[in-house]
């Protein structure tokens, strides 16, 4: 519920005519730059093999060439994971020393395009590729690097898939290209439920949603009906008109993963911290897992369902 | 804390030796002399008119609210004298030592600038008690620049020392530090619990429905509790007695109306005034033809009072408000829609007797709701929110004037609240659903006593205790140990005693030295995420799950009359403690499904500064300049881990000019030029990726500062027949906000686009400015 938003609609309504903006050069600040963690684990269908990205924060507004934002990455970081029993050590592998299949390979497991945009992206994988994800177990994550200790832990929660996908006309004027998602979600009783979806159009990158998270508090226990609107990239332009919407014809890989609490509460903060901000509402402090860094290392039980639009 | 306790016994327990002494210490009765102010030609009673003995100056009384006075004498013939800003003097001369009602009817003063003759009672600025309080005449705010030609009440406050304004364009305020809900706005004694339309662009008080308007920073009287900072007391006109009348006016954005009258006259008498914007309705052909079909917005305020006076004894008095800001939102091709009205109501129904002479009794029922509701959502998902508060509120006050000396006030209330969240109720077409959340009730008690002594001519105090009490009542379902409580048992209870108190020491005829120490309870609270409160915020009360707030306030001061009175100079210092502030923590996330408290994090506040005020009251140049030096810090355990921080409407330097000039009789300039130090912000610490994506790491929370606000604004009254006798009268006001269109930053936002896909990103801060020059013209009438 974001009524606030709605609000701030009117008003900008009000004051389109008067209202002016212009980019505001604050201050110089010397807060050094911190470890940043984005790594994950997946069981499930489909599941990927873990890995873990490390960059550095930047203490900066900046537009942000090629160059600076292959520069954010840690290199020669110890990484490793322990599943409960076994210590495994992962390695790095960057983009620019692969050869062309194995840059395909990375790419989807990184989900991105990585050859359209000249980036070097690198990240730290299991070599033996032995870890897997399993559903119910606990994984912590060590890392040393530049003298920093960092921890992290998450674990993989017991899957509770999608009943039903379906597509509907949109809401408001009918349409002969556009339809919306509709799911079924059975809630299982008792235990507190967090849940995660994305969607990939035509095997392309998966994105997630604007509001890519919901816990039970709502509906616990129920089989719950929802609206899944269609993920897209950040950077993508929003277009009121289209926004959530799939075209018929093609075919639509939906994502539902089953998330532990504290990766819950990283995305959920994550994404009220980019919808929120400004004269409405104060800032909120992104939670992360990460201890001695900022980002998140997430289990994910995945499911995937492929469905065509009609 | 155990510190602040002790304090407060000490203080109890001087105040009741100092009670005690006096009361015994009455002097034998004599004669006394009592009634009520009203104004010649409308019949409104006046409040704080001066009433002093002519051959005694340091002997003398002030009205209360409902226009009453008493004074005590000793001996006879003795000539008394009315004062009262604006109005003509006028003298009677009592000639028998016997008690006797002697009403008096001023005039509206023709001279503004008359000589004045010099009196030691003219000015209460230097000989009263009071201190940290200032009183605004609607007719003086009137006179002011206003946005969009709007006369707004509570932006008139703003241009005080001590008071800071919430936002560019926003009427809501901060008191030396206090938070904008530790404010208690008073509109004929009824709780206003959210004072803004527009998202508090402007405030819901009609001033051609309101007589006047008294702030109250420090030095608080003991008859008001129940917020931390302040209190905004306002009082609706009663309504012509003598003979029927309209006045309006057709602004920019709005209109108004007014009309009042006698129903039997010079014994009772109505009101009814209303205001409605027009900006949308006026656009609507355009709108309708675009997929916003459907889409307005309007607020509007109803203002309504009659009053009977039955004998010279009884008055009684019933008055009412009502205001909704209604936003209908439509967007057809998607099929979403939603609505919005929120506003208060309050209504009071108020009974005055006078047992004697000297003891004044007033009975107040009232009766104040604050609705808030959302209804919205696309095709068959559909969602309801609805928050509010309501109050039922029995209040007896007396006024007790044993002697010359003495004022005693003392009185008692009960007030039963009722404290909706934001419940939401959603259905997706086929399940609905509901949030788990329910109104929370509480109970509050409150007695006070107060005497305002005058030792002698130099000293006198204002000492009083205010005892206060809260409980959280049934129905209610504890969500920490889930025990049930019935309707009106006891959930938990709170209790606060406050001991008050503000003395005056005369060094001379033109000026003194006041200090006082206000102590402070606060059962209800409003947290905002925002800079400035929404609508959408909740309040809520002290419960199981939250403990009252608490403040206490020093103040010190200088006091010096220049010029025959006309120039008021003060300085004051203060001091403030706060205990149990609230606020929310940093990883905040609003969810519908879960009591708001939960979200709270607790810590401290303290607040220090200095105010300079300068006011010219009267004169062909009028107006004030108000200095504030102020530092306002909070700390919460679990924000900035711990460490101090400044909140956002710290403002060092905050210095506000008043000007009116009359230029001649038809035309009168003003003139309003506001500087402050810029607001506080949590800037970026740094970026991050993140799922391809740039995200903020925000730093130490408020560590930052935007750029200093200025502002200038100018008005123009212009009345073409000022010395017309006809019935009907119309003036027009020019106004200009922001003469020289400075773009002072509102606020200032993160605008982040990331291309990694495509290899770039960029990122940066955005400052926004609201206001630009705006021009206005009002026109008013008047038909009487």
């Amino acid at each position: 519920m974001k009524i606030i938003k709605y609000i701030f609609l009117i008003l900008s309504v009000f004051l389109t005519f008067s209202a002016c903006e212009e980019e505001y050069i604050p201050d110089i600040n010397n807060e050094p730059s911190q470890v940043v963690v984005e790594g994950y684990i997946e069981a499930g269908d489909g599941a990927f093999p873990p890995y873990i990205i490390i960059t550095k924060s930047l203490p900066f507004y900046s537009s942000f060439s090629q160059n600076l934002i292959n520069s954010v990455f840690i290199h020669d970081a110890e990484v490793s994971v322990n599943d409960g029993t076994k210590d495994y050590l992962f390695t790095e592998i960057c983009f620019n020393d692969l050869t062309p299949e194995q840059k395909k390979t990375f790419g989807e497991l990184l989900n991105i395009n990585l050859d359209s945009t000249g980036l070097n992206f690198c990240a730290y994988v299991d070599p033996s590729f032995q870890l897997k994800g399993e559903v119910g177990k606990t994984y912590k994550l060590s890392i040393n690097t530049d003298g920093k200790n960092i921890s992290a832990t998450t674990s993989i929660p017991a899957p509770v898939g999608l009943d039903s996908i379906w597509f509907e006309q949109p809401p408001g004027d009918p349409s002969d290209t556009l339809r919306r998602m509709l799911c079924y979600v059975s809630d299982p009783l008792g235990a507190e439920n967090f849940y995660r979806y994305f969607t990939s159009i035509n095997d392309q990158a998966f994105y997630s949603g604007f509001n890519s998270v919901v816990d039970d508090k709502f509906f616990n226990g129920l089989r719950f009906k929802f609206p899944l609107p269609k993920g897209q990239s950040r950077g993508a332009e929003f277009d009121r008109k289209t926004y959530g919407l799939y075209r018929t014809g093609d075919t639509v890989r939906v994502k539902w993963t089953n998330i532990d609490k504290s990766h819950f509460d990283f995305w959920n903060t994550l994404e009220f911290n980019r919808a929120n901000g400004g004269p409405f509402s104060t800032y909120t402090r992104i939670k992360t897992n990460i201890n001695g860094g900022l980002g998140i290392w997430g289990g994910y039980y995945t499911n995937i369902y492929s469905i065509k639009v009609k | 804390m155990v510190i602040f306790k002790n304090m407060e016994m000490r203080l109890l327990s001087a105040l009741i030796l100092l009670f005690s002494l006096q009361f015994s210490a009455f002097s034998q009765s004599k004669f006394t002399v009592s009634g009520y102010i009203r104004d010649s030609l409308t019949g409104e009673t006046l409040i704080g008119v001066n009433i002093y003995v002519k051959e005694k100056p340091s002997l003398g009384s002030v009205t209360n609210e409902y226009g009453f006075y008493s004074v005590t004498l000793a001996d006879a013939p003795v000539t008394l004298i009315y004062s009262y800003i604006g109005y003509d003097k006028s003298y009677f001369t009592v000639s028998n030592p016997s008690n006797q009602r002697i009403n008096v009817n001023l005039m509206e003063g023709i001279q503004i600038n008359e000589v004045v003759i010099s009196a030691k009672q003219e000015d209460r600025n230097v000989s009263s008690t009071e201190m940290s309080t200032i009183s605004l005449p609607v007719e003086k705010i009137k006179k002011l620049p206003a946005l969009f030609g709007e006369v707004d009440i509570l932006k008139s406050l703003q241009l005080l020392p001590g008071v800071q304004f919430g936002g560019e364009g926003n009427s809501g305020f901060y008191v030396r530090g206090g938070g904008a809900d530790q404010n208690l706005i008073l509109l004929d004694e009824a709780n206003v619990y959210n004072a803004g339309h527009m998202l508090g662009f402007f405030s819901v008080f009609n001033s051609d429905a309101i007589k006047n308007t008294t702030l109250y920073k420090g030095g608080l009287p003991s008859a008001y509790g129940g917020r931390l900072s302040s209190v905004v007391d306002i009082q609706m006109k009663e309504g012509n007695d003598k003979s029927f009348g309209v006045e309006g006016g057709i602004g920019l954005i709005s209109s108004r109306f007014t009309m009042e009258g006698p129903i039997d006259k010079e014994k009772s008498s109505f009101l009814l005034s209303g205001r409605r914007t027009y900006l949308f309705d006026l656009i609507q052909p355009i709108l309708n033809t675009t997929n916003f079909a459907g889409t307005n917005y309007y607020f509007y305020d109803l203002n309504a009072k009659v009053n009977h006076r039955f004998s010279d004894r009884d008055r009684l008095f019933i008055s009412a408000y009502f205001g909704r800001d209604i936003l209908k939102f439509k967007s057809n091709d998607r099929d979403f829609q939603f609505r919005i009205p929120y506003g208060n109501a309050t209504a009071t129904v108020r009974w005055n007797h006078l047992f004697s002479n000297k003891l004044f009794m007033n009975l107040s029922a009232i009766y104040n709701d604050y609705d808030f509701s959302f209804g919205g959502g696309q095709s068959e998902f559909q969602i309801d929110v609805a928050s509010g508060v309501k109050d039922y509120n029995l209040k007896l006050d007396f006024d007790y004037f044993p002697d010359t000396r003495n004022k005693v006030e003392f009185g008692i209330l009960t007030i039963h609240h009722q404290l909706t969240p934001n419940i939401a109720r959603a259905t997706n077409g086929e399940i609905e659903f509901e949030s788990p959340l329910v109104p929370k009730y509480g109970l509050e008690y409150a007695g006070y006593i107060q005497d305002d002594i005058k030792w002698n001519s130099r000293l006198s105090a204002n000492i009083g205790l205010r005892l206060t009490a809260f409980s959280h009542i049934g129905p209610y379902t504890s969500s920490i140990d889930s025990t049930i409580y019935k309707n009106f048992e006891n959930v938990k209870t709170f209790s606060g005693i406050e001991p008050r108190i503000s003395a005056k020491y005369s060094i001379d005829q033109s000026s003194s030295l006041k200090a006082s120490i206000t102590t402070t309870t606060q059962f209800l609270h409003l947290v905002s995420n925002s800079t400035s409160t929404l609508p959408t915020d909740v309040w809520v009360p002290s419960s199981e799950l939250v403990d009252p707030q608490r403040g206490v306030q020093y103040a010190a001061g200088y006091f010096k009359n220049l010029l025959e009175n006309i120039v008021e100079v003060s300085v004051e210092f203060y001091f403030k403690n706060m205990n149990n502030q609230i606020d929310f923590g940093e990883n905040y996330v609003n969810s519908p499904a879960e009591e708001v408290e939960k979200s709270f994090v607790y810590g401290k506040g303290r607040s220090y500064g200095a105010e300079v005020f300068v006011h010219k009251t009267s004169g062909k140049l009028n107006g004030w300049i108000a200095y504030t030096y102020s530092k306002t810090r909070r700390k919460f355990d679990a924000i900035n881990n711990g460490a101090w921080f400044p909140v956002s409407y710290d403002r060092t330097h905050d210095i506000n000019i008043v000007a009116n000039y009359k230029l001649s009789k038809k035309l009168e300039l003003g003139g309003v030029f506001v500087y402050a130090t810029g607001n506080t912000y949590t800037p970026l610490k740094s970026l991050f990726l993140i799922d391809q994506n740039l995200n903020i790491e925000y730093g130490a929370r408020n560590s930052a500062r935007i750029q200093a606000y200025h502002r200038m604004d100018i008005s123009l009254n212009y009345d073409p027949k000022p010395e017309s006798k006809k019935r009907f009268k119309s003036t027009w006001n020019f106004s200009v906000y922001n003469v020289y269109n400075r773009k002072n930053p509102a606020f200032i936002y993160n605008s982040i686009n990331t291309h990694l896909d495509e290899g770039y990103a960029d990122a940066k801060a955005v400052k926004v400015s609201l206001f630009p020059l705006i021009p206005s013209i009002t026109w008013n009438f008047k038909w009487k």
